[in-house]
């Protein structure tokens, strides 16, 4: 027996699969979950001063609430908007046919490869009214509120049509075919039979949409910044997040601050997980007319005109509401000057967020796939569908808020951030590993265990199974999920600076171009961090397209 | 005039030829089956009738009118499907209310429609249920009756038992016929199964990779096949490689490989013509004089045993026995097997071999 | 090759029962086909043999090895699944290779391995292809190579020939049959056709409901059916209720409530007691109206090759359907007055179930 045998011999006894399940859950609890909900102890170990501070001064409470309501107003809106105009496309998507379809779908994944910083710059420039617009900028918007909502509109739309799309596909059409031969218009048979079956869906894509929006704070910072032209200020307008950012950023002089940063943050986490929570009810009770049939309008409805002029103003949308003002910094490089700089300071950071992205990653693969297969493998156990719940907690917490809670438990390990790298890094696991753990859960799910069960049968220990059998059927999965992860860690802003005020990351490097208005030169950063992101983005696609099921 | 007309009738996917330049007339009030190997376009053709797919070419007229563009839901057509496709939102009676409710019927008239349907699939007691708390057999009836109460003349059947149990399957092909008879609907029923097209239908339609092979009624597919395929798909059948010594009005007779002479039915050969012998298992039985064979299996059919031998011309033969003679053969026993002429057909032996020509997949 | 038992297999799921109380041998190289309808258990059984489910009561022994808590590769039961799990992401060498790599085979021995196994399952031109190129009865006949290489105690195959078009069907039984037989394979084949039972099996054990029912020989179990179920599920089968009036050694007569008297086979069964006749539609005979009780009306006839199947509508009793040879079709025409009778000792006499024949003979 050689002594790879005996390796497997060893991680194939049943001890060891337990142990390696508990790692993995203690690494999912004590990494990932204590640290992101960690600052919602300051409630009750710091409640005097929150009360001292925040409570009892008008002032900051009416900064605080308002903040929050601006928040959940965009980012409701925001999921309106997405919904109402991703729908259309994820329908061509899933049901037609059409030529251009492989680049239509590339198209929609782009805004994705931009990292929120140079987004947020990039549509800011495109429709603000800014001290010093570029050309061919629209220059129309001077409501913080419309840039901001037009700007969580460009990130969460992509999301939103994926995994629309990604339902709809999973509806069977026979349902809807089956309608129309009893007699039912398109229309009618989409909103009596396909959209009830569609609901969970739904709340998924809302969920997705609503919590990026929520949680979104580097681009939304950039943006302000951007419009207002300068550094914010205490009275500018904010949202919640932004309104952590600047008050993390301000706290590093100014300690009394802190209660009200971790009331905001604590406040913000717990309405997300109502309001998502309530979100989730809500759907899925709501009653749609389903019994009702108004045949002649609807049957009007489906035919001629009106279906096409549905799939042009999709596109139309796509094009001009989310992926012009995505790649609008590009102008940058025909229409401004160049401007001599240093840029090592730029290729430091880069090289630190590269640094930061791979390591990031590869702990994200090494203990969440691990716990992904845990989670479908025991899908019954009260366990795993608790860990299945949880999973999605820091998709749904605001970067900021995370940040700043990470920051805080770190803190209490390294009081000094004497490990300013070590502390990015496990803040960027955090909000990573759920990306890897979804899309590894979601791959694993769609693979009949009878695959690994016949693999058991002809002999092949579990770990022989996974490796010879399951592996290479959920290889295209991991990489996505490896690849946004990556991806998603090199574009985080928010969070980076929640955890260390001063960290010398691509994306931190860039706020700061922004603040000291130096556009060209943020611009540049921005294409730069634009085009790796998306030679990523299309290794991505090539790897998940090549996954045969 | 034919309820559904189908001229030249042809659909292509990229490179893939799923239909070939079909012609098919179908009666008012037949039931037809459109019956083939998997792949063989079968579906591709009633989904082309029902308007879920478009042809490439050519033309689909029911009741006259040509429907090409015509959408799905104004063909009038039902529509059961491979796969049941009940609502699974729905019970049993709101799926079967369906059609009435979008055809914009009055809640009275509603009423009545469903529950008549439900009931004629004997269904009643169970309208509340949802299709997940239905066994299969409910369900299809279910999807029966919900297509039923749309009611169109034209029903259109995709492999409808196809997902069921056998002993489900052949309780249900005779009440789909009953039911549909009695109704005097026209149906199109397609199937990969011989022998449930030969059980409930007027006519076969036997298709093989995009082209229609044969059609007739069941019993003429099963016992004068104008095709070798066709003999060979529809109920099973000995193949013997043969030469012509003579053919004539009354017989052929006909020289296997190893020299020996049979009989068969007459058919327009030239001596030397290589043919393919066509003879069911029912019809060979054990004689005195015939072609000698050694028994390689025997199989219980039941009421019936099948024995396989294989003869001295290297040909492979089965025949049937009834039980109660079962003693008389064992595994190793030399026969000597027979037939009577008239059931032994001739086919001209096709070019590509006898194994191409039949191949089921 | 072993011999595989079962002894007292319980296995409950929250809203069913698998299994109830299992006991069942298959014998060293015996073919034995597991026949049932949809939900009746057969699939967990065939799991439990493999490893893959375990049961909360109950032994497997293979050669009286108790292998209960086995895990799957520690068994050598190699299962094939209805869909039959080719690896999708490997050629067909590959997946037939997959259980000698895992065991570490020498090269050579694989290479000779493949070539023999590829030639007997007729794949050798696509040792090369992936699953997805093959066609349905290839990827069948690619799987079973799969099974065979690993040498199975057991080979376990779950309706391996569902997912086939009805025709080829008729031919794989054959050819997978012989297969087994040549190598000397001890199978469970999971079925829910009667005919597929019929013609593969050695022997027949009947599920219904988490338990077997009848074991015995394809003829057993067809001849002498043990319960109203088996004899109307292994081949459609006429009833007829009614209170057994007369029982000697050679026979038995049976006596419905209007007075109609038919005979059937000697029954122990005490006189005076409810009790249904069975007797098979192919056994059932067409006779003039005037020699027996049972007389009604021709319904419908319909052609089905090698026989007629013709409906008769017996007044005040039912549906009684026959088969019989297309030779003799031409005699009868659809609203023909006839009668419906048997060989007295073609039928089989039963308790009447207690809840009821509709409810015992349900397959769905």
């Amino acid at each position: 027996m050689g002594p790879g045998n005996k390796l497997v011999e060893l991680i194939s006894g049943k001890r060891f699969r337990k142990g390696w399940t508990a790692l993995n859950i203690a690494f999912f609890l004590l990494f990932v979950i204590i640290p992101t909900v960690y600052i919602l102890s300051y409630a009750i170990t710091d409640w005097s001063e929150i009360q001292e501070h925040v409570l009892s001064d008008p002032a900051t409470m009416d900064l605080i609430i308002g903040s929050i309501i601006v928040a959940f107003e965009i980012a409701t809106i925001v999921t309106i908007i997405d919904f109402v105009a991703g729908l259309p496309l994820a329908w061509m998507m899933a049901r037609k046919d059409f030529r251009g379809k492989q680049f239509l779908d590339t198209l929609i994944d782009m805004p994705l490869a931009v990292p929120t910083a140079a987004l947020g710059f990039s549509a800011a420039i495109f429709w603000a009214v800014t001290p010093n617009p570029p050309p061919f900028s629209l220059a129309t918007i001077s409501s913080p509120m419309i840039l901001i909502i037009l700007l969580h509109v460009v990130f969460s739309y992509p999301y939103m049509v994926r995994s629309l799309t990604a339902i709809l596909g999973g509806i069977d059409e026979t349902y809807e075919t089956a309608g129309r031969t009893l007699g039912a218009s398109r229309l009618t048979a989409v909103r009596t039979i396909t959209l009830p079956l569609f609901r969970a869906g739904l709340v998924t894509g809302a969920i997705l949409c609503f919590a990026r929006s929520l949680s979104e704070t580097g681009g939304t910072i950039i943006a302000l910044a951007t419009l207002y032209g300068r550094r914010m200020v205490e009275g500018d307008f904010h949202t919640g997040p932004s309104l952590i950012g600047f008050w993390k950023d301000a706290s590093v002089s100014d300690p009394t601050l802190i209660p009200a940063l971790s009331f905001v943050s604590i406040l913000l986490i717990i309405l997300a997980l109502v309001l998502l929570l309530v979100l989730k009810i809500v759907i899925m009770r709501v009653r749609l007319p389903l019994r009702k049939v108004w045949p002649s309008p609807e049957k009007l409805l489906s035919r001629g005109l009106f279906p096409k002029i549905k799939d042009t103003s999709a596109i139309i949308f796509l094009i001009v509401i989310v992926l012009i003002p995505s790649f609008f910094i590009f102008t940058y490089v025909l229409t401004a000057n160049p401007v001599q700089a240093d840029w090592s300071p730029f290729i430091d950071a880069l090289l630190t967020s590269f640094l930061v992205a791979t390591i990031v990653t590869l702990i994200d693969l090494v203990m969440g796939i691990p716990m992904a297969l845990y989670i479908v493998k025991n899908k019954t156990g009260r366990l795993s569908q608790m860990l299945d719940v949880l999973v999605n907690v820091p998709l749904i917490v605001p970067t900021a808020a995370l940040g700043f809670s990470l920051g805080l438990f770190w803190s209490n390990f390294d009081p000094n951030a004497s490990f300013p790298l070590l502390l990015i890094i496990l803040a960027h696991v955090a909000f990573t590993y759920p990306l890897v753990v979804r899309n590894v859960v979601g791959a694993v799910e769609g693979i009949d265990p009878a695959f690994e069960e016949t693999a058991r049968t002809l002999g092949a220990k579990p770990i022989q199974s996974f490796r010879r059998v399951l592996f290479p059927m959920i290889k295209g999965s991991i990489l996505a999920g490896a690849i946004m992860a990556f991806t998603r860690s090199l574009g985080e802003t928010g969070a980076t600076l929640a955890v260390v005020a001063n960290a010398n990351t691509a994306p931190v490097y860039i706020v700061e171009l922004v603040n000291e208005q130096s556009y060209y030169l943020a611009a540049m950063a921005c294409i730069i961090l634009i085009i790796i992101s998306y030679v990523f983005m299309l290794l991505l696609r090539r790897f998940t397209r090549e996954e045969v099921v | 005039m034919p309820l559904v007309e189908l001229k030249n009738v042809s659909k292509r996917f990229g490179k893939v030829v799923a239909s070939s330049n079909i012609n098919l007339r179908i009666e008012d009030g037949e039931y037809i089956t459109i019956l083939g190997p998997s792949g063989c376009g079968k579906t591709t053709l009633i989904r082309m009738i029902a308007g879920i797919l478009e042809p490439s070419e050519g033309q689909v007229l029911i009741d006259g009118k040509d429907m090409i563009g015509t959408p799905i839901e104004e063909r009038d057509i039902g529509y059961v499907f491979q796969n049941i496709a009940l609502f699974p939102h729905l019970n049993a009676l709101e799926n079967v209310s369906y059609g009435p409710i979008v055809k914009n019927l009055t809640e009275g008239e509603r009423h009545n429609v469903s529950n008549q349907y439900l009931n004629l699939v004997n269904l009643l007691d169970r309208m509340k249920m949802f299709p997940s708390d239905l066994s299969g057999g409910e369900q299809q009836k279910v999807a029966l009756a919900r297509t039923l109460a749309s009611g169109s003349k034209l029903l259109l059947l995709d492999e409808p038992l196809s997902a069921l149990d056998a002993r489900v399957r052949v309780d249900l092909r005779y009440e789909l016929r009953r039911i549909t008879k009695n109704l005097g609907l026209t149906v199109l029923h397609v199937t990969h199964d011989q022998e449930e097209a030969m059980t409930v239908s007027d006519r076969i339609v036997l298709m093989r990779r995009g082209r229609i092979v044969e059609s007739d009624t069941p019993e003429m597919m099963y016992r004068a096949p104008k095709e070798l395929f066709t003999a060979n798909f529809i109920g099973e059948t000995n193949l013997l490689d043969g030469v012509v010594v003579s053919s004539g009005i009354e017989r052929s007779l006909i020289e296997l490989r190893d020299g020996s002479i049979v009989e068969a039915q007459p058919g327009e050969f030239d001596p030397g013509d290589l043919v393919v012998i066509s003879v069911r298992p029912e019809n060979v039985r054990a004689t005195d004089e015939g072609l000698n064979s050694t028994i390689r299996s025997i199989s219980f059919m039941g009421t019936y045993l099948r024995i396989t031998a294989e003869a001295d011309s290297e040909d492979i033969l089965g025949f049937d026995v009834h039980v109660a003679r079962g003693m008389d053969f064992n595994v190793g026993d030399t026969v000597s097997l027979g037939w009577v002429m008239e059931s032994a057909l001739v086919y001209p032996k096709p070019p590509g071999g006898i194994a191409e020509a039949v191949k089921l997949e | 090759m072993p011999s595989v038992t079962l002894l007292g297999i319980v296995k409950r799921y929250s809203d069913v029962t698998a299994a109830n109380g299992l006991n069942l041998t298959v014998n060293d190289g015996e073919y034995l086909c597991l026949l049932g309808p949809t939900g009746a258990g057969k699939t967990t059984v065939l799991r439990i043999i493999a490893g893959l489910t375990t049961p909360d009561q109950g032994r497997v022994l293979f050669d009286g090895r108790d292998v209960t808590s086995l895990d799957p590769e520690e068994r050598s039961a190699v299962l094939l699944s209805q869909t039959y799990c080719l690896f999708p992401t490997m050629t067909v060498a590959d997946n037939v290779l997959f259980g000698p790599e895992i065991r570490e085979i020498p090269e050579a021995d694989k290479e000779q391995m493949l070539v023999s196994l590829l030639d007997m399952v007729r794949l050798s031109e696509r040792a090369n292809s992936y699953p997805k190129e093959l066609s349905g009865g290839m990827q069948q006949r690619c799987a079973l190579a799969r099974a065979i290489a690993t040498s199975p105690d057991v080979l376990l195959l779950d309706e391996p020939l569902r997912a086939l078009d009805a025709r080829l069907r008729i031919d794989l039984r054959r050819e997978l049959k012989s297969l087994a037989r040549t190598l000397g394979l001890t199978v469970i084949h999971v079925t829910h056709d009667q005919d597929e039972a019929l013609v593969m099996a050695d022997r027949i054990a009947i599920l219904r409901a988490g338990k077997i029912l009848q074991v015995g020989t394809p003829a057993e179990v067809f001849n002498e059916p043990e319960s109203p179920f088996v004899a109307n599920f292994v081949g459609q089968s006429n009833f007829f209720t009614g209170k057994l009036v007369n029982s000697t050694p050679t026979g038995a007569e049976i006596e419905d409530d209007d007075g109609r008297r038919v005979r059937a086979r000697a029954t122990s069964l005490p006189i005076g007691s409810k009790v249904v006749l069975a007797v098979k539609v192919g056994q059932t005979h067409i006779l003039k109206r005037e020699v027996t009780p049972l007389k009604g009306r021709i319904e419908r006839i319909l052609f089905e090759g090698r026989v007629v199947h013709v409906d008769v509508d017996i007044e005040g009793v039912g549906r009684f359907s026959s088969k019989i040879p297309v030779r003799r079709r031409g005699r009868y025409n659809v609203g023909d007055e006839v009668g419906i009778g048997w060989n007295r000792n073609k039928a089989k006499i039963f308790p009447y179930p207690e809840n009821g024949l509709e409810d015992e003979l349900k397959v769905d």
